[in-house]
């Protein structure tokens, strides 16, 4: 702290130099006046007087040069030799170098990329005006075990009509549209939006305007785009406002341009349109909830007040209207958390990760550092017996510390930049869909810091604790044989590496469990060779059930054709790829259920062959034929087991009619077959009961293809979309991948995060065995003397080993131990990412101390080698 | 390190010991009165060129170990004097000690062989 107010002097002083030259001037001129006149005095004349002064005081200008070498070479230029004098020191010690860089280069490098990610999804605020007061309002149901529904659309109103803590609510739903200029069509994202909810988000256009009130309807026809759609589709073209384009087929015009930094709930969205949602009594009759609802504090309202007032709003329509709101309740949420709040724990947990890391590496280097040090006390002593200040001494242990702690930075900096662009590439879809993660210059600034900071704390404190001891003491002591304060601090250190690096492995240990549990999960189906795309059809083309149904049924009977094809199908959504429509059910010849307690069940609507396709087993009954897949045909359902062992446990499924309520008329079918389970959200999650459909009677516009092939399905790509244009030109193919990959994206969560630590976790054991490596082989160094005496007062070589040996063996032992209770308190967080292990799972728990003792005895041997073939006659002649 | 250096070390040491001793002896006093009182000190066996005390108040003064203020001097010139702050008392202990101690050790270097 001393050092540093005298180093603000210093710098001070550098600034004021003008006014204390002046000063200095009249300080000089005043001196020799009183010379002369004390000259006088003795009896010389004016003249002599004067030339006598002359001599003595110098001259004007040489005195300021010297004053000013003072005050500015003597900071600069010293900092300059001190910097010399570092880089020559590391030079002729490449090997302490190394491992000193590497260490920082890689605790910074994983901080940084880590941090990165972290800052961007977590603390960086969004690109709206005044954050903290958006929310998102979503709908709640204990009984159901969910707390971020989407809204019913009647609920959304009420809501609107009832609250006063908002200055806006607005609502939305994420969908895609297949966007055209006339020549060439594409499916891209959208946003359907109520009239609040770009001006709510403080939205702004970089051309035109958003939506006006009176185009809040779905009559409108007017579409904001994006600037990278304006970019990339049009070249940014001026005229674009009023310019009209393809949404579904159906003309709109161009109202208004985004700004590039604008976006919401999806990156990728690329056009808004006007969702047109009316208040009406009509729409309590309608069941669904599908409307997401974002919404604006009012500047004097607080999160608390909003919370408890949605709440009572939420009680209030749960007693009027029990039909549909039993059960349900009101979540107010503040938009960062919903944008990343299922990351969070994620995060958190890797971020803990990269600070034990990163305390392996400081750790690492203050041990380098201070074994340097303590070889270098003699030197520094002998140079401060000639006169070099303890503080020049200190400053130049400064310099070599920043020198290696940006030279570890820049390293890390490096490390990280390629880094990050890997793991957002790596990581799950829930990461980065909501949130842009970049790499900008508070990063740099950050990692400067950090790496400035690691240097000094834990380079130079060891150096500053070690010469603490009387330096004339080294001068005196014969340095071999003390062990002295720095052998203490540096046993702690490595017992410290090890610690962090047994919390780091058991974690990874957890994780590796946990996927090698999840890859063993069955899906409930067999996603070899199987091709998935989506596509649309355009309600202005394919304005009927029929037809729709007809273009969907031809084009999956003419892809099986195809040679290499083995089946066909489609279906509306597709397992483990996010949501699935779901509702109520009602089973012929049972009471309608109460308010809130009917029979939920996923529904998709699929086209015949699907279950084959798909490799899902027919457990009972049979598969929808194409005879099923007319509008004129009854309704006729297939169940999963699941629905089956819920809804009619120890009874025949087959034959017992239900009624889907799906659209306005919901006759009751038959169900003619039950299938296998199939995971529905993820493969942690216990399949959902089940309802399929066939297409006909549930005739979505959208489906996704499914198309089995022989081999690599990634060869069908071109033959099946060649199909669809054959069909209808006009059609773009999106989203197209091969089930392996849905299913294996539905583990990315975990994978990403065993990746990451797996590396970590190696990274830091490597660090330790280092670490203890070091530690011994220079205390072999030290003791040789000793060692020495031993051998030849009889001691045979395994006995060496064994002193030597034993000494690593206990520091591993003393970090093992801390390590593993620090983890064993730390692993509960790490609970929602486990599956099928708990936070204490005994094998991992044992594998990471085991792991750890097998490299720290390694690490321990080549020195204790080395140790056991001291030749006691060199040793002491050396003496 | 470099001669350069450690002539520097030694002798601003040395300069910087001079000037703190003189205005502790002597309480506040301006550049040209502590020149002049180091002179009569060494018995006038140091030829002190009064140049070379200005770099060492600068420096003392930026490292706080003295503080200045515009006066007037006996002579009723104006003259800036300087005065020993806390910081400078404790300086000034140091690095006596650490003198003495730098000249013990070289005094033993010089000393007639004993036979180690």
């Amino acid at each position: 702290m001393k050092r540093l107010r005298r180093l603000w002097r210093r710098l001070r002083g550098l600034a004021t130099a003008e006014s204390r030259e002046r000063d200095m001037r009249q300080e000089f001129e005043s001196h020799m006046e009183m010379h002369i006149a004390d000259n006088i005095g003795a009896g010389m004349s004016p003249e002599q007087a004067r030339r006598e002064a002359a001599l003595k005081f110098g001259s004007m200008e040489a005195v300021q040069e010297s004053v000013r070498d003072e005050s500015r070479l003597l900071l600069l230029e010293t900092a300059w030799m001190d910097l010399k004098y570092a880089l020559r020191g590391l030079r002729l010690n490449p090997g302490f170098a190394t491992a000193a860089v590497l260490s920082l280069a890689l605790g910074i490098g994983a901080t940084i990329a880590i941090f990165t990610v972290t800052d961007n999804l977590l603390v960086r605020s969004h690109p709206y005006p005044e954050p903290s007061k958006l929310v998102m309002i979503y709908e709640t149901n204990n009984r159901l075990d969910v707390d971020h529904n989407t809204v019913a659309p009647a609920n959304y109103f009420d809501w609107k009509a009832q609250s006063s803590s908002f200055s806006a609510i607005g609502g939305f739903f994420d969908y895609h549209v297949v966007f055209g200029d006339g020549r060439h069509s594409e499916e891209i994202d959208a946003q359907a939006v109520t009239g609040e909810v770009l001006p709510l988000l403080g939205a702004r256009t970089v051309r035109g305007r958003v939506f006006t009130p009176d185009e809040d309807s779905d009559k409108a026809y007017v579409a904001v785009i994006s600037y990278r759609l304006w970019q990339s589709w049009f070249g940014g073209d001026e005229n674009i406002v009023g310019r009209t384009v393809q949404v579904n087929a159906r003309p709109f015009t161009v109202v208004g341009v985004l700004s590039p930094d604008f976006y919401f709930h999806t990156r990728s969205t690329d056009i808004w349109l006007t969702l047109g949602l009316k208040a009406s009594p009509e729409l309590r009759a309608k069941l669904g909830r599908w409307l997401w609802t974002v919404a604006r504090i009012k500047p004097d309202a607080s999160l608390r007040r909003a919370r408890s007032e949605m709440a009572s709003i939420g009680r209030r329509i749960e007693l009027e209207h029990p039909e549909t709101n039993k059960n349900w309740g009101v979540n107010v949420e503040p938009l960062r958390e919903s944008l990343v709040g299922k990351v969070r724990t994620q995060l958190l947990i890797l971020l803990g990760a990269v600070t034990l890391l990163l305390g392996v590496a400081c750790a690492n280097v203050a041990n380098l550092l201070l074994a340097r040090y303590t070889a270098r006390m003699r030197e520094l002593a002998v140079r401060g017996a000639l006169g070099a200040a303890p503080a020049r001494l200190v400053r130049q242990l400064l310099t070599e510390s920043i020198v290696l702690g940006l030279s570890g930075g820049m390293l890390g900096l490096a490390l990280a930049w390629f880094a990050v662009d890997r793991i957002v590439a790596q990581a799950p879809k829930e990461l980065t869909r909501s949130v842009e993660v970049s790499f900008d210059s508070r990063i740099v600034i950050f990692s400067f810091a950090l790496a400035l900071i690691t240097s000094i704390a834990f380079g130079l404190a060891p150096a500053v604790l070690a010469m603490r001891g009387d330096l004339n003491h080294a001068l005196h002591e014969e340095s071999r044989s003390s062990t002295g304060t720095g052998h203490r601090l540096r046993d702690w250190l490595v017992v410290g590496e090890v610690a962090c690096s047994v919390a780091l492995l058991a974690g990874a240990g957890l994780l590796f469990r946990t996927m090698i549990g999840l890859q063993n999960v069955s899906p409930g189906l067999d996603a070899g060779n199987v091709l998935t795309f989506r596509v649309s059809v355009p309600k202005v083309r394919y304005p009927t059930d029929e037809k729709v149904t007809q273009f969907f049924a031809d084009a999956v009977q003419r892809m099986a054709q195809l040679p290499g094809v083995r089946s066909a199908s489609a279906v509306s959504y597709l397992p483990f790829n996010g949501m699935a429509a779901g509702t109520d059910v009602t089973i012929a010849g049972r009471p309608p259920a109460k308010p809130g307690e009917g029979i939920g069940a996923v529904i998709r609507t699929v086209l015949p062959n699907y279950f084959g396709t798909m490799g899902i087993p027919i457990i009972q009954g049979r598969d929808f034929s194409y005879a099923d897949d007319l509008t004129s045909t009854p309704h006729r359902f297939i169940v999963n087991e699941a629905f089956a062992r819920k809804n009619f446990p120890g009874e025949p499924v087959l034959g017992k009619q239900i009624s889907v309520y799906m659209a306005d008329q919901n006759p009751m079918g038959e169900i003619v077959g039950v299938v296998g389970d199939v995971r529905e959200g993820a493969l942690d999650q216990e399949p959902a009961p089940t309802v399929y459909y066939i297409h006909s009677h549930l005739a979505y516009s959208q489906m996704v293809f499914v198309v089995r092939g022989q081999t690599d399905p990634e060869s069908l790509v071109a033959p099946t979309r060649s199909i669809l244009h054959s069909l209808d030109p006009e059609l773009p193919v999106s989203d197209v991948k091969t089930m392996a990959t849905v299913v294996r994206l539905t583990y990315a969560r975990q994978q990403f995060s065993t990746v990451l630590l797996a590396g970590f976790s190696l990274t830091a054991l490597l660090l330790a065995a280092i670490g203890i490596y070091g530690l011994l082989a220079y205390s072999v160094v030290q003791r040789t003397r000793e060692i020495a005496v031993r051998v030849a007062l009889g001691a045979e070589p395994p006995c060496i080993i064994r002193m030597v040996l034993g000494n690593g063996v206990r520091l591993a032992l003393v970090g093992t131990v801390v390590g593993l209770g620090g983890a064993l308190l730390l692993s509960g967080v790490m609970k929602s990412m486990l599956y099928g292990i708990s936070p204490h799972d005994p094998l991992a728990f044992t594998a990471a101390p085991a792991g750890l003792f097998a490299i720290a005895l390694l690490a321990s041997y080549l020195p204790a080698r080395r140790a056991a073939k001291v030749s006691p006659m060199e040793a002491l002649r050396n003496e | 390190m470099t001669d350069l250096n450690k002539k520097n070390d030694v002798w601003q040491g040395t300069m910087a010991l001079m000037v703190l001793k003189t205005l502790e002896s002597m309480g506040p006093l301006h550049g040209y009165g502590i020149a002049r009182r180091i002179e009569q000190i060494s018995g006038d066996r140091l030829s002190l060129n009064y140049g070379s005390i200005y770099p060492a108040l600068v420096r003392l003064e930026q490292e706080g170990s003295i503080a200045s203020e515009w006066g007037v001097s006996e002579n009723n010139r104006k003259a800036k004097y300087y005065r020993l702050t806390a910081a400078g008392r404790r300086q000034l202990r140091k690095e006596t000690e650490e003198w003495e101690e730098a000249t013990s050790i070289v005094a033993r270097f010089l000393a007639p062989k004993e036979g180690l």
